[in-house]
């Protein structure tokens, strides 16, 4: 009975099929808004579920310069490390599992997707996916500081002397005293969250590493077929993780204890966090230069993060 | 059924790989019309991609230089099955007005498939997406012999 319910919280809910579901839903939802933006009709909302299937329909090359293990391993990792850490966070009230150290586990999860496309890119032999993965290194590195400040922030906060890292911990804090976001000291770290989400994800203007345009997606540029629909898939995938670990880390006084509520508000928050920190920005702005993007996150964002954690640090 | 589900959405979201093979820009700019709001062929799931290895459709401009065959060749291997190979006005059917120039190899059936050919100079963007449309379906059907 343990291990079958296990086996549900990482293939059904809130793993696997529940995140991609909802990386699907998200992401469709971010490309209708951003064409309605812009004053075009837009793909229906379940065009990223299309464009997955149909990858998968394609063909599979593997080119002659790449290491065929690595190559084709490289997507397996990233999602395998994103359906974890998609069950490790709480859907508000909801956990699946408890842990004394989650951030700090979280922290090292959520660089593996980035790597896995670092060492799948850097397998391909191809020059675009060594500038991609170049790039994706240095944006990696950008915002990881400014997580790390919001991640102490939080854990100061709630801890008090000893630094509580168990999202549990958070969860029932929040539950008690009010959501985090309420904290005068906490409104800075949230907003350096927010800024945060959007270069994790990799949308427009922090979408450097993949850049269309000039460096033709980058990374991804040698892969077609299944193992090119599972990194889409990751990408998706990573919206509602990012948009799950706000709500999480600022917003868990939301909940009600029901959990089937607990579910629904939580769909809501990401989708209203979606539309506010990536298809907004997106519509708004092009696309940044790499060394912007580094400046940009460690000195703004980096400097919003310090703020609030010298501010928790002094007790307000 | 999974494959029915994925033969149907072959047909829902068709990414596109844009060679120009020494075209004189003209039917270029009518292709990024299509995407701009005005007629916004991504509300059919088409969607400009940047490597041939993402490419469903291969839409090919231009007279065909002899410079560009070969690479137009290359690119053309590198694409994954199924595709489609589209031309976009006259030029690649017929050399146009290039047509007699010593280093102009048009018409483009010589080398590869032509699934559907765009007439036009320029192309209006009203036929660039009823073509691509129309090779939409094609790709829908070259997916389900697939299954066969
Ligand atoms: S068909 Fe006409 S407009 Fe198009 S590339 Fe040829 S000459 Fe230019």
């Amino acid at each position: 009975m343990e291990y079958l319910k296990i086996l549900f919280n990482i293939l059904v809910f809130p793993g696997c099929l529940f995140v991609g579901a909802m990386g699907l839903l998200l992401s469709g939802i971010d490309r209708k808004v951003l064409a309605r933006m812009q004053k075009r009709v837009g793909p229906p909302i379940i065009q990223p579920l299309y464009d997955f299937l149909k990858l998968l329909g394609k063909e599979t090359i593997v080119p002659k310069a790449a290491n065929r293990k690595v190559f084709l391993g490289a997507p397996v990792v990233g999602f395998a490390a994103l359906v974890v850490t998609a069950a490790l966070i709480p859907v508000l009230g909801y956990r699946a599992f408890e842990g004394s150290a989650d951030l700090i586990v979280l922290l090292y999860l959520l660089t593996i997707p980035a790597v896995a496309l670092i060492i799948g890119g850097s397998s391909s032999g191809n020059p675009y996916a060594g500038i991609g993965i170049s790039r994706e290194m240095v944006t990696m590195m950008s915002y990881e500081l400014p997580l790390i400040c919001i991640f102490l922030a939080v854990a100061k906060k709630v801890g008090g002397s000893t630094l509580c890292f168990s999202l549990s911990q958070i969860a029932a804090y929040q539950q008690a005293n009010g959501s985090l976001i309420g904290c005068v000291s906490l409104i800075p770290a949230a907003a350096a969250m927010l800024l945060v989400i959007p270069a994790e994800v990799g949308t427009q203007p922090f979408d450097v590493a993949e850049a269309e345009t000039e460096i033709l997606e980058g990374p991804l540029i040698e892969y077609s077929g299944a193992p090119l629909a599972v990194f889409k898939l990751n990408t998706s995938m990573k919206m509602y993780i990012m948009t799950a670990l706000f709500s999480a880390l600022f917003l868990g006084g939301l909940a009600t204890g029901v959990t089937a509520l607990d579910v629904l508000i939580q769909v809501l928050l990401c989708i209203a966090l979606t539309l506010i920190c990536m298809t907004t920005i997106h519509a708004v702005t092009a696309r940044l230069k790499i060394e912007h993007l580094f400046k940009f996150y460690w000195t703004v964002v980096a400097g919003l993060a310090a703020l609030s954690l010298v501010l928790v640090w002094l007790g307000f | 059924m999974i494959k029915k589900a994925i033969a149907n959405s072959m047909q829902k979201s068709p990414w596109l790989y844009h060679v120009n093979t020494g075209s004189c820009n003209g039917c270029d700019i009518e292709l990024v019309a299509c995407l701009t709001p005005r007629y916004d062929v991504e509300r059919f799931g088409f969607k400009l991609a940047g490597s041939p290895r993402h490419a469903d459709i291969v839409v090919v401009s231009g007279p065909i230089t002899s410079q560009s065959k070969e690479r137009l060749l290359r690119t053309l291997e590198q694409v994954p099955e199924p595709y489609c190979i589209v031309t976009l006005g006259s030029c690649p059917q017929s050399g146009n007005v290039f047509k007699g120039s010593y280093s102009v190899e048009a018409p483009i059936d010589k080398f590869c498939h032509v699934d559907v050919a765009i007439a036009g100079c320029t192309v209006k963007p009203e036929a660039v997406i009823a073509g691509l449309y129309k090779a939409t379906e094609i790709l829908k059907k070259k997916r389900e012999a697939m299954n066969k």
